[in-house]
């Protein structure tokens, strides 16, 4: 067998993993590589050679107002959308997570937003929050005033948080579901006939066995606030006046709609680096609480 | 709220051993849970419920009872409006994006499935390094990718092109699919190959010919999930297709449609209804299969 493996030539192997090497370095790797040269360059886009600017486009994004604003809006939604998709995630997991048919339908219920696109539940949302929208029409026509949800801007970031968890958690409430399922129930029941309080179980018997999912959920939560775009786009446009910009969506429009490729490149690899920091830093830090918690 | 062990009690309740204040706690846990679960279902339900019932009203009954359910007054003009719009065929739209679903799944499953076997059945450095090399995709922000993704297109000559988007939607699939793929593959016993080997099958047909049809729990995940995010996937097509090619997306023509309607809700509604009703579908029939696809995806992590 092994002479049979050794005489075989690595042509076929070659020839079955060319496609996914070219296509992923043509469409991935290049691009990538691409974003960083533009980014010490000042190109607008169009014009035949781009001029090499060093460093500027870096420094100019330490001291550019909009920048700073989109990078605190984007450390907000990742802060709380990541701890909040988290908590409600599990506290929802915990609540349903026996078999019945109660609980299907409620995990049905609060996992369907996940189906939908981000666009679409910015648009539905935009209907339901505006002035002119749903609630508002309800409350002016009852005598209440009207309520800035996307008019104010913190009222907006709020808005945004909140539209945020309402369609994320779900993805979070399954995963955990899965992650309850493999907590042995013989540990749990032991605990019990022990005498341990539901919280005391919960803390040392079920958080534990969870932890490796535990991480998986927060890497994967903080990795897709690192780039909400559609959701911005279609419930506040980023406004008002550009205060629920997320570095997405700077990025998207600053390089596109001001032909400053050089700038936004230079911003979309910061947020690469530090999407790429975050979740391995966030990773090794949860693994090895992992096995401290475990042990 | 709720925790394992007061489920658990649940199901005997009520113990006879248990005291009167421990059973009033436990009432009143189980209280709190209920009225958790619903309101937290209410507040999931109630914009579901507005969208369907605005996309059916006129104007003023939207502006004076957004919540109102006029049955005399239901209309189906605004659905209709929708699908006659003259600048936006809905219609055309979902055959599109269905189109795009099929051909970008099976691309990607010709791409990936293979690099995966050779992953998966390698023993050495670069193997491991390919996979790295592919998972750590996961971590690009895809749209910011878009602008370089743009030039190289331009380069190509793909740009604005059904080719090009295709391309980089199944690209998008990469590191999901190999990753899920390598795994699986890992748990087929290496016999069979070896089996398929000594018959005279070289790797390809033994990829194809043996291996693939043992995976078919995994391509379905694989298959379903991508759908979903390649028929829900909007900043792509608008960017590579672009308005001017004049060809939308279910997701791109909507946007185009509400674009400067927004306020106009019998414009919003129907097309917001009619846009999320596939994959609601989709979402109800294949429920289950997502669900396990998330988690199988999830857990091998």
């Amino acid at each position: 067998m092994t002479m049979l493996r050794r005489t075989r030539s690595a042509l076929p192997g070659v020839v079955m993993s060319a496609p996914a090497i070219i296509m992923f370095g043509l469409l991935m790797i290049v691009p990538l590589a691409l974003s960083v040269y533009l980014s010490f360059t000042n190109w607008n886009g169009y014009s035949a050679h781009p001029m090499g600017v060093g460093l500027a486009n870096y420094r100019r994004l330490w001291h550019d107002p909009e920048v700073l604003h989109a990078a605190w809006v984007t450390g907000v939604l990742a802060v709380v959308g990541t701890i909040g998709c988290n908590a409600l995630g599990l506290g929802a997991a915990v609540a349903i997570s026996r078999p019945g048919k109660a609980n299907r339908i409620f995990r049905a219920v609060f996992f369907y937003p996940y189906v939908i696109s981000a666009l679409i539940i910015g648009f539905l949302w935009s209907a339901i929050l505006s002035n002119g929208g749903v609630i508002n029409n309800y409350l002016t026509s009852h005598g209440h005033e009207a309520l800035p949800f996307l008019s104010d801007p913190d009222w907006a970031l709020g808005s945004l948080i909140f539209v945020v968890l309402w369609s994320g958690f779900g993805l979070t409430m399954v995963l955990y579901i899965a992650a309850l399922q493999t907590v042995p129930a013989s540990l749990i029941e032991a605990a019990r006939i022990d005498g341990a309080s539901p919280w005391a179980i919960f803390r040392q018997v079920t958080m534990p066995s969870i932890a490796p999912f535990v991480t998986v959920n927060l890497v994967l939560v903080l990795v897709s606030m690192m780039r909400v775009y559609e959701l911005v786009l279609a419930l506040t446009g980023g406004g008002p006046a550009g205060q629920t910009q997320t570095a997405a969506y700077l990025i998207l429009g600053q390089s596109f709609q001001n032909n400053a490729l050089g700038y936004g490149s230079a911003q979309a690899v910061i947020l690469t680096v530090v999407t790429g920091a975050l979740a391995l830093g966030l990773t090794t830090l949860l693994r090895r609480r992992e096995t401290a918690v475990a042990a | 709220m709720s925790n394992p062990t007061s489920r658990r009690s649940d199901r005997r309740s009520p113990a006879p051993s248990r005291s009167g204040a421990a059973g009033l706690l436990h009432t009143s846990r189980a209280a709190t849970r209920w009225a958790g679960l619903v309101l937290g279902s209410l507040l999931m339900l109630v914009p579901m419920y507005v969208l369907v019932v605005n996309a059916f009203k006129d104007q003023d009954d939207i502006q004076n009872s957004p919540f109102g359910l006029p049955l005399s007054r239901l209309t189906l003009a605004h659905v209709q409006d929708v699908l006659d719009n003259p600048d936006f065929d809905l219609v055309k739209a979902y055959g599109v994006t269905l189109l795009f679903v099929v051909v970008v799944n099976v691309l990607s499953l010709a791409v990936c499935g293979p690099v995966s076997y050779v992953i998966a059945r390698g023993r050495g450095r670069r193997h491991v390094a390919l996979l790295l090399m592919f998972v750590a995709g996961t971590f690009i922000p895809n749209q910011v990718l878009l602008i370089p993704v743009v030039f190289v297109l331009k380069t190509l000559g793909l740009m604005g092109t059904v080719p090009g988007f295709v391309l980089f939607e199944t690209c998008l699939t990469i590191p999901f699919s190999v990753f899920l793929y390598a795994a699986y593959i890992r748990t087929i016993p290496r016999e069979l190959d070896e089996a398929a080997a000594i018959d005279g099958a070289g790797r390809i047909g033994t990829f194809w010919r043996i291996v693939f049809p043992l995976m078919r729990p995994v391509v379905a995940t694989a298959v379903i999930l991508h759908s979903l995010s390649i028929w829900n996937d909007f900043v792509t097509p608008q960017i590579i297709l672009g308005p001017g090619s004049g060809l939308y997306t279910v997701t791109t023509g909507v946007y185009a449609a509400i674009g400067q309607y927004s306020t106009n809700y019998t414009v919003v509604f129907p097309n917001l209804l009619l846009a999320i009703a596939p994959a609601l579908a989709f979402f109800i029939v294949m429920q289950r299969y997502i669900v396990n696809g998330l988690t199988s995806g999830a857990t091998k992590g």
